[in-house]
């Protein structure tokens, strides 16, 4: 066939689907990755929300169910049915896998959020202080950034839970949030250092701006993108450090959270027994929530780079 | 005989608003041996139609109609061969040296190898020892040392990695060459003894070639026949006398007219009426020297402008003279290192709040990129707008809407249509424009123009000048106008200064420095710039390397010329 | 050729050195401000043992001086960080007296091996993946399948270790459950040792490369995408070179350079992934000494590990760094 070998592409097919494609490309943030994401989350949120409000709660306290119950449809070792009181089955000290759930899964996404959004605040003060000041408040800021960058935040949160026990859930996330600050701060320190070339910044300043309204008017909308995919990339960054500690037994003990379930389920021996559910469905949620904000991350990479926009 | 043939050629690029034809029915030969330019605006297809006889067009792209022959390859359309097979016949028969000379070589691998690999993979396996023996002839044919194949791309200059990118095209002895634009990025001195080199190697080895650029002066020094393209049609075809000296199409006249010339008649009407400004010294140089780290932007140098009569001032030189860095030292952007620059009696790095307000509505500039110069996150009229409420110069929303519908209409621009547009909708003509309508909203007592026509398309540069020679005349604005274009440097200016290395060489009214110049940098300058003159001898690779050997070595270099003096502005320059 | 200009250097060393020491400090400082006293949890442990103890504040003192925490802190501290210096970390509590030092030496070999083959493999795999996505001449295969797969990357090593397991070790028993080898074997450079290191291996080390190399895939895939718009691509292809050339000597080589850097920074959280696949897996590695130390609080052990997989992945780090001028020309001559 010429058309295939005739010099660059094939001659494309024009149809009307083809043309709705290539449409979608105008409008960077009406994005298929990007709605995805966002519904896989907000459906995580809706079941927080709902759950609370439809179903038991005091069903997670322990024995307030039969032991080691399978979800409904299946059978547990022992031979016993799942019972429609306990859809999701019950765990191996009598807690309702489903009231679990609920609890757990916007517990987790809750650090994840509120470490991602102080360690972002601390980044976006220190990337443009080192942006803007220079010199030796620069010189510090990039080294101590390229310094705790390397640090595993896992090891040293370990040394802290296990000399101070027991923490809470916003405690977790202020002390993963002192390890989240480092790539943001880096980002934005050098998109500021080229920005602030840029022709329209020095525009803006021979049009007597203040470097507040640089700072913010000028430059702050163009890195919104970027801040962005920082932030979701901080989010599941935190949440995978909180679900780190949780699986090793720290982290908060008496609030339920998914880590802190399959920690539990393992340490039960829940693997043997194949009480799958019970370390299978925090699992599963898990799987989704880091699948969500993936498909976000992808969404809004696609958003600042058109060039990305091809798969 | 001819080697290239093209018939009939139609590109499309389908988009989302439907097909787009950049190219529509194009035929054209080239014989062997011939030169044949390519010109055009940006966006009228000579690059597409160039790429798409190499097969290299850039997807979606395709070629929906026509056919391309290569004489080497007899009767086969070359549209029809295998990839494979198009694989070899690109460089061997027909070779491509790139617009972006910065970035066409790998920066991880020697120039050798990269002349190395080219051979390979047409030749099959070479021997080491015939390999380097080659390499260094083809690094020698474009006029550098054999030395540089050990270097890494990052280790030369531009107009040096310009020259690999040719030794690497010439290096298969090809049956055509197609350079576009492959001196854009270069300063006039080096684009001479770049394209006097291309021309050389091609005569060498017999080769045809395609020229595509956007300057009829470049045009006329290098190229035999001539190609304008307009929206993806040929317009006009000929010897290139034929259409210089007698365009047909009325796109040709204009692009032959938008070359200012040296002399001649000048493009701007002067006004005698002449608005005057304040009397005293407007801006002064008191001393000023610039350094970075060891090395010296600009050498001490003192001059004092007077505010009365507004005037053109010009600052010329290559790019690293220092030019820039002037105008930088002038916007307050960056402190000199020693000596003083005065805005109205006042140092500009020690302004208090208010001063510093006033000196930033009286001093304002357009610089040289048009593109960069909008904040891609709001509309257009955001740049007008915020600088004149921030001056304090609206008086209400109304106010300013008209203050800048009627700066737009000043520049020749339709308000309706421009100002509630986002940067990228508009093209680079129409930025720059509103920036020079910006400046003129605020009415400043002093604008520099860095480069301000340097980015945009040839045919809008007179238009774009106009413009700001009318702030002059009309609303009283001196004006540094900082440039590496002599031509236009001539016809705008009352007074010009010529920097080398941080130092003025030679200084004076146009007339004197650019109409007759004694410096030999000054000289050297004048003699590089191409012109739409056939008989003019351009100088050979040669020559231009002569030239600049001539100004390292030379004590004349160092020394500074003075032309004569204009009334209202004092220059000095210190040991 | 090959040497790296001397402030680089230079900047690499203070990075490292600062990186350990503030780490170390951290880590010292950290359990002081605990209002936690490991004397009493140690008297605690002897009471457990002993049924009751007599004169316990005697015993107090007498710990507490053994434990040195009865010195004045920049005392402690300078001890501390000698002690460190020469990789002594003190006595294990739960294990008393083994030092920690010999509890590490046993573990990090187990730890060094599945990571150099786990996360190099990952790297490897997802960079060339990553590169073929990108490829104008890949199999159409590739461009749908890894798309599909990398759905996957973005679950924590953890997570997929769990599904492994159930599925290839509890349901199918293809695998063993725990363990680095077997029980029967004894350890030493036999073949039925090294059969069963890697049958013990393999499961943890799937587990790491099944959700990391998309990662990496991903950050090639962009990487590529700008490389592929590059002039020097397009000169490439202009220039005849047959399309793998390209692909490996222009693309893939030029693309790599910020895929390195990037290697050097996300190390730490790759090594803390791991450690938490070990305790999954009870793999004999720092993992599992970590998670154990956990549960018996034995402190010493927990400050041990700690600071030698931060000192590992501070090395790690540096030792990219002093590879990155080697590959890379532009930082060679200083730029």
């Amino acid at each position: 066939m010429t058309t295939q070998n005739a010099a660059g592409a094939a001659k494309p097919d024009l149809s009307a689907r083809q043309i709705r494609r290539m449409k979608r490309f105008d409008n960077p943030w009406r994005n298929p990755k990007l709605t995805w994401g966002a519904a896989l989350i907000l459906g995580i949120v809706a079941m927080g929300i709902l759950g609370r409000i439809f179903w038991n709660m005091d069903l997670v306290f322990t024995g307030s169910a039969p032991l080691k119950l399978p979800p409904l449809g299946f059978e547990n070792l022992r031979g016993q049915p799942g019972q429609t009181d306990f859809p999701l089955g019950t765990d191996g000290a009598g807690r309702d896998l489903l009231a679990l759930i609920v609890i757990g899964a916007p517990n987790s996404l809750f650090v994840g959020l509120l470490a991602s959004i102080i360690g972002m605040s601390i980044g976006i003060f220190l990337g443009f202080s080192a942006g803007f000041l220079g010199g030796r408040t620069d010189d510090t800021i990039r080294i101590l950034s390229d310094v705790m960058i390397t640090i595993p935040p896992l090891l040293i949160l370990v040394v802290f839970q296990a000399a101070f026990g027991d923490v809470s859930l916003t405690l977790m996330a202020i002390l993963i949030a002192a390890f989240m600050w480092q790539s943001p701060t880096r980002l934005i320190r050098a998109q500021v250092l080229s920005m602030r070339e840029s022709g329209y910044v020095q525009m803006a300043r021979l049009s007597g701006a203040s470097t507040m309204h640089i700072m913010f008017r000028e430059m702050m909308p163009n890195l919104v993108p970027y801040l962005f995919g920082s932030f979701i990339a901080n989010v599941t960054t935190s949440i995978v450090t909180a679900v780190g500690l949780e699986v090793l037994g720290l982290g908060p003990q008496r609030i339920p959270t998914l880590g802190r379930i399959i920690y539990e389920a393992i340490n039960s021996g829940a693997l043997i027994q194949n009480l799958w559910w019970w370390w299978g469905l925090p699992t599963i949620l898990l799987a989704v929530m880091f699948i969500g904000l993936l498909l976000i991350n992808l969404g809004l990479d696609e958003v600042s780079n058109p060039r990305l926009r091809k798969l | 005989m001819t080697i290239l043939d093209i018939k009939n050629i139609s590109i499309d690029f389908p988009t989302s608003k439907g097909v787009v034809h950049a190219v529509s029915n194009f035929s054209l030969s080239v014989p062997q041996g011939r030169r044949v330019g390519f010109i055009g605006e940006s966006g009228s297809g000579k690059t597409t139609t160039a790429l798409a006889a190499m097969r290299m067009l850039a997807a979606p792209g395709y070629v929906s109609e026509g056919e391309i022959h290569l004489h080497s390859l007899g009767d086969t359309n070359v549209l029809e061969l295998s990839d494979d097979e198009m694989r070899r016949v690109r460089l061997k028969k027909i070779a491509y040296i790139p617009q972006g000379a910065m970035n066409s070589l790998n920066p991880v691998m020697r120039i050798e190898n990269q002349i190395w690999d080219g051979i390979v993979a047409h030749e099959g396996h070479v021997e080491r020892a015939e390999l380097q023996r080659r390499s260094r002839t083809v690094l020698e044919s474009v006029g550098l040392p054999a030395s540089v194949g050990r270097l890494y791309p990052h280790e030369l200059s531009g107009g040096m990695k310009q020259r690999v990118c040719i030794a690497i095209g010439v290096c298969l002895k090809p049956d055509l060459l197609i350079a576009d634009e492959p001196t854009s990025a270069l300063d006039v001195i080096t684009q001479r003894q770049v394209m006097q080199t291309l021309r050389e190697v091609q005569e060498t080895i017999g080769a045809g070639l395609i020229l595509i650029g956007h300057d009829m002066g470049l045009m006329a020094q290098s190229v035999d026949d001539l190609a304008v393209m307009k929206l993806g049609k040929l317009v006009e075809y000929g010897t290139v006398r034929q259409i210089i000296e007698n365009p047909q199409h009325e796109y040709t006249k204009q692009l032959i007219s938008s070359v200012p010339l040296v002399g001649g008649e000048s493009f701007i009407e002067s006004t005698p009426e002449i608005l005057r400004g304040e009397a005293g010294p407007l801006l002064e140089f008191d001393k000023v020297t610039k350094r970075y780290g060891n090395v010296t932007a600009l050498h001490p140098l003192s001059f004092s402008l007077d505010g009365e009569v507004p005037k053109i001032i010009s600052v010329v030189g290559q790019s690293g003279s220092g030019k820039s860095t002037m105008g930088s030292l002038m916007l307050g952007f960056n402190a000199p290192t020693e000596g003083t620059v005065t805005f109205r009696g006042k140092d500009i790095n020690r302004l208090n709040k208010a001063d510093a307000l006033t000196f930033r509505k009286d001093v304002q500039a357009v610089f040289q990129d048009p593109y960069a110069c909008f904040n891609p996150f709001y509309r257009v009229d955001h740049a007008l707008k915020f600088p004149f409420k921030r001056f304090g110069l609206a008086k209400s929303e109304s106010h300013t809407r008209q203050a800048m519908e009627e700066a737009c209409v000043a520049v020749g621009l339709d308000p309706s249509l421009v100002l509630r547009r986002y940067p990228h909708q508009l093209s680079g003509g129409q930025r720059q424009r509103l920036i020079v309508a910006r400046a003129l909203m605020l009415s400043p007592k002093l604008l520099i123009a860095d480069e301000p026509v340097s980015m945009v398309d040839a045919s809008l540069r007179a238009a774009i000048l106009k413009n700001i020679h009318d702030l002059k005349d009309k609303h009283g604005i001196s004006i540094l106008y900082i440039t590496h274009d002599l031509a236009t440097a001539y016809h705008v200016s009352d007074y010009v200064m010529v920097l080398y290395h941080g130092r003025v060489v030679e200084a004076g009214p146009p007339k004197e420095v650019i109409g007759s110049p004694q410096h030999p940098y000054t000289r050297l300058l004048i003699d590089s710039i191409p012109w739409p003159d056939l008989d003019r001898d351009w100088g050979s690779a040669k020559d231009a390397a002569a030239g600049l050997d001539a100004l390292a070595t030379g004590e004349a270099a160092a020394q500074s010329v003075f032309r004569g003096d204009i009334t209202g502005f004092d220059l000095s320059v210190h040991a | 050729m090959g040497r790296i200009p001397s402030s680089y250097l230079g900047n690499r060393i203070v990075t490292l050195f600062l990186t350990i020491f503030i780490a170390a400090t951290l880590i010292w400082i950290i359990p002081r401000l605990s209002p936690v006293d490991p004397a009493e949890i140690a008297l605690g442990r002897m009471a457990a043992g002993a049924g009751t103890v007599g004169n316990s504040e005697d015993i107090l003192a007498q710990l507490r001086a053994q434990l040195g925490i009865d010195q004045p802190w920049f005392v402690q501290y300078a001890k501390y960080l000698w002690g460190i210096v020469q990789f002594d970390f003190g006595l294990s509590t739960a294990n008393f007296p083994t030092p920690v030092s010999a509890l590490i030496a046993n573990a990090l070999p187990w730890t060094l091996g599945l990571m150099l083959i786990s996360i190099t493999i990952t790297f490897f795999i997802g960079n060339l993946l990553g590169a073929l996505m990108v490829w104008d001449h890949s199999p159409k295969l590739v461009k749908v399948a890894i798309p599909a797969a990398m759905v996957l990357t973005s679950i924590p090593p953890i997570l997929s270790a769990l599904l492994l397991m159930w599925i290839f070790s509890a349901k199918l028993r293809l695998f063993p459950l725990t363990g680095a080898y077997g029980l029967t074997v004894e350890p030493g450079w036999t073949w039925d040792f090294v059969q069963s290191v890697l049958y013990h291996g393999f499961l943890p080390a799937l587990s790491i490369v099944v959700v990391t190399f998309g990662f990496w895939a991903l950050g090639m895939r962009g990487l590529m995408i700008g490389v592929q718009g590059e002039d020097y691509t397009t000169l490439a292809k202009a220039k005849g070179l047959r399309p793998r050339y390209i692909l490996y000597k222009y693309m893939i080589r030029n693309a790599i350079l910020p895929q390195i850097t990037a290697f050097a920074l996300k190390i730490g959280m790759l090594i803390a992934g791991q450690v938490l696949v070990e305790r999954i897996f009870a793999y004999n590695g720092m993992g599992k000494l970590l998670y154990d130390a956990i549960l018996d609080q034995d402190f010493p052990v927990i400050q041990g590990v700690s600071f030698v997989i931060i000192l590992m992945t501070a090395f790690s780090v540096f030792l990219v760094d002093l590879i990155y001028p080697l590959i890379d020309p532009r930082i060679r001559h200083g730029r």
